[in-house]
């Protein structure tokens, strides 16, 4: 009977270190700003927001009373020093770990010469950043 | 408990009436519940292998007058971030299968973006008619995936493949993780890769598409197809999990969909619930893991069935 633990490969260790730490400061910035969120500052006002969205309004009328058209894009990234934003900003950050660590993961397989697994990560990263450029067609 | 805990404060808010505006104690009320919540599903969620979003989303889209696509990207922030935190704890004890998580996860994120783009345009085309009818499908699948669980018993825990393909034999799919209930280690192999991969666009197609996130159905795949051992499928489902609907949720997030001060308190309950869910994992027996999987999957397809016959049919049922 083997009783020794089996080491983890140094690819998955990447991966799931890069995963883990990115979630962690993208949730330390949803919570800084959300807290500024609540102090007032805002891209736009929280009870907008929450009032709209219990109301049961579409995206697009919740925008539309918003900012007069939905943000088609990273709204966020251009008003990161509001409550509102910062928070959009830290969600996303948290979602995007997940591509530089399936690059990075991969590189490591490619350096283990796991170039099928390697490939399969890489690859992985490339469809992430599909989504990511919003390079989807998306309706007008 | 759980689920009668968000009926109850979900219940609450769900009526907001156009001229009225939600107060502050209000507001901060439904930012508490839902961080409460949503660190309980988060435990329950990786323990069970399974998406937060299963159980997020059927009782949203049950019980408020939220926009589903509003609940869809939420629901898919409830089901990746449990994935996502647990990813380290998970990838350290070798739980995760990197190889598994890599061959799985081409397929399952290329569904989930075509997932994501098909909810948004179908929105507006198909309607509640066509959301019913592929709400109560799925509600189906589930149920037998539930009964596939039930029945299999102590094999699904540590399964050995009776045949072993040629390509999964290539593609060297196999390995071995720490048991720590029997203090052993445990080989696997896996078979049926091909059957597995086509799956897998499918499940990230669902996924992606109603913001589900679909765990429960990746950890039976993983489990029941490619027989691996539950707790490697447990583990790799809430990686892949976190994977797919990292593509997806781009989709949704550039649409406007997700909005973040709603989002926010159900994000960081996945994380602190996420991190509870990995650590107890890795203590629990297997077979306590199948049962509050089998218990989650009956309870979220009665519900995927019941909103599907409502939407379809037009009948109300009055249950749940």
């Amino acid at each position: 009977m083997q009783t020794k633990k089996p080491k983890a490969p140094l690819a998955g260790l990447i991966y799931g270190e890069i995963v883990y730490w990115g979630v962690l400061v993208g949730s330390l910035i949803v919570i800084i700003g959300s807290v500024l969120a609540f102090m007032g500052d805002n891209f736009v006002p929280v009870s907008y927001w929450m009032t709209s969205v219990w109301k049961g309004e579409t995206v697009a009328q919740a925008w539309q009373g918003a900012t007069g058209a939905l943000p088609n894009g990273h709204w966020y990234l251009s008003c990161l020093t509001t409550g509102d934003g910062l928070t959009a900003f830290g969600i996303s950050l948290g979602v995007f770990s997940v591509a530089p660590a399936l690059f990075l993961a991969g590189f490591a397989l490619f350096k283990e010469k796991e170039w099928l697994y390697g490939s399969l990560a890489v690859f992985g990263g490339i469809i992430v950043m599909i989504g990511v450029l919003g390079l989807a067609p998306m309706p007008k | 408990m759980l689920i009668v805990g968000g009926y109850i404060v979900m219940g609450v808010f769900s009526e907001v009436q156009s001229t009225q505006t939600l107060s502050a104690t209000s507001i901060w009320l439904i930012i508490v519940g839902s961080f409460l919540i949503s660190t309980a599903i988060a435990t329950l969620a990786v323990i069970g292998g399974i998406g937060g979003g299963v159980i997020f989303t059927p009782i949203m889209l049950g019980f408020t007058s939220l926009d589903s696509l509003v609940i869809r990207a939420t629901g898919l922030v409830v089901a990746m971030f449990s994935g996502l935190i647990s990813t380290g704890p998970f990838m350290k004890s070798k739980l995760a299968d990197i190889k598994l998580v890599f061959y799985c996860g081409v397929p399952i994120t290329f569904g989930a973006l075509v997932g994501s783009v098909s909810a948004i345009y179908l929105h507006e085309s198909l309607g509640e008619i066509g959301d019913g009818a592929v709400r109560l499908s799925l509600g189906i699948l589930m149920l037998v995936v539930a009964w596939f669980l039930f029945t299999g018993g102590g094999k699904t825990e540590y399964p050995e493949p009776e045949r072993i393909d040629s390509l999964s034999v290539k593609l060297g799919l196999n390995g071995s993780y720490w048991e720590e209930s029997l203090g052993k280690v445990v080989h696997y192999q896996l078979t049926r890769s091909f059957a597995g991969a086509i799956i897998f666009i499918a499940l990230g197609f669902i996924g992606g598409f109603f913001g589900l996130g679909g765990g429960a159905f990746l950890t039976a795949t993983l489990n029941l197809v490619m027989m691996a051992p539950v707790k490697i499928a447990a583990a790799c489902s809430g990686v892949l999990l976190a994977i797919s609907n990292a593509t997806a949720i781009w989709t949704y997030i550039t649409y406007g969909a997700l909005i973040a001060v709603f989002a926010a308190p159900w994000m960081l309950g996945q994380v602190v619930g996420g991190i509870l869910g990995a650590h107890l994992l890795i203590r629990i027996q297997a077979g306590f893991v199948r049962k509050i999987l089998i218990g989650i999957l009956v309870i979220s397809s009665i519900k995927l069935i019941v909103r599907g016959i409502e939407e379809a049919f037009g009948i109300n049922i009055p249950i749940l």
